[in-house]
């Protein structure tokens, strides 16, 4: 017994060499960075994806399948990346549910028998929202979340696209090309346009 | 709107006010399927994932080298010919592929051989006149 633990040793030793232990931190770090990464875009992230799908259970398929993606296929990557590649996935992953809703759609239209299956009640207690009591400011904030919700959805996909990403996210133009996969120029018109539909819709001072 | 570097509007501030108290009022449920979502891709990018050749290079210097020495030792010495009866047939296969490869060797197979075989029977037989 006392052998193998004199043997044992100098290959646990071995074992946490200098490159191991390196490897092992660095494994470590970048875990941890992605995880305070993916904790900071996840809400945002949801709303996005939420109001271009405007489902909730999709949603948050779609957020989970891009922070899936980001983390196996460019956890490698510098931090710096991860946003607009994190939003660029995002982006696909709705645009791939979109079309397979309307596919689906095209397709249950043409069956006989088509139930209710998809119009689910939702859970009340899980739609409940955070409380935080603030009874007429809340009130106000209730009207104006509904508006810009409603008159954003409203929008076509682009423009909402880059309306979320730059006003919500904070993303400058060229992160947003990156996540929308498109060029500048585009990002600043589809942007303009958004802000001119919304404030045309809600007015300049809606809050 | 505002460009790039200018600052943001009342509207766009007050856009993205709203905006922000909405995702604030995301419930609980969500947020604790998110984290899980989270979780489990952080989970997806751990060390499970780790490139292949990183192992070798983790390996001690000293086996990989005694490795490589027994690895050339064994190739060098190869099998001998008469090792083993086993490898008589693999032996003849190669042989037979060298004549396959010869062009001459190659005519004379798939050619007419009609004058060679009258030659070689018109040859006196070496083992009768021994036998005699």
């Amino acid at each position: 017994m006392s052998e193998f633990a004199t043997l044992a040793s100098p290959y646990s030793m071995l074992a946490a060499s200098h490159g191991d232990v390196d490897l092992t931190d660095e494994a470590k770090t970048r875990s941890r960075a992605l995880n305070q990464f993916l904790a900071g875009v996840e809400l945002k992230a949801f709303k996005i994806a939420q109001m271009a799908l405007r489902h909730e259970d999709d949603a948050l398929d779609a957020v989970q399948d891009a922070m899936l993606q980001l983390a196996r296929a460019y956890a490698d990557r510098p931090a710096s990346e991860w946003k607009p590649l994190f939003y660029r996935i995002l982006e696909n992953r709705i645009r791939d549910m979109q079309r397979r809703r309307t596919v689906r759609g095209r397709v249950i239209a043409w069956l006989p028998f088509r139930g209710e299956e998809d119009e689910d009640e939702p859970d009340p207690i899980s739609q409940a929202p955070s409380p935080e009591p603030q009874p007429v400011r809340r009130l106000e904030l209730d009207e104006a979340v509904g508006a810009l919700q409603k008159a954003l959805e409203e929008l076509p996909r682009r423009q909402q696209q880059a309306f979320m990403l730059r006003t919500l996210e904070g993303l400058d133009v060229a992160a947003t090309a990156a996540a929308m996969g498109c060029s500048e120029g585009s990002v600043k018109t589809h942007y303009f346009r958004a802000v001119q539909a919304l404030r045309a819709q809600l007015g300049d001072f809606y809050v | 709107m505002s460009p790039m570097t200018s600052p943001l509007t009342d509207f766009e501030r007050n856009a993205r006010a709203v905006l922000e108290e909405s995702v604030a009022r995301i419930d609980a449920h969500t947020r604790s399927r998110l984290n899980q979502a989270r979780q489990l891709a952080v989970e997806s990018a751990g060390p499970r994932h780790r490139r292949w050749w990183r192992t070798f290079a983790l390996m001690p210097a000293g086996a990989v080298a005694a490795a490589l020495v027994l690895a050339v030792l064994l190739w060098q010495r190869g099998p001998t010919v008469h090792e083993s009866p086993l490898l008589e047939g693999r032996i003849t296969g190669v042989e037979d592929m060298d004549l396959l490869a010869d062009a001459d060797g190659l005519d004379l197979v798939e050619g007419w051989d009609g004058p060679f075989y009258e030659w070689a029977a018109d040859q006196p037989d070496p083992n009768a006149q021994s036998e005699s």
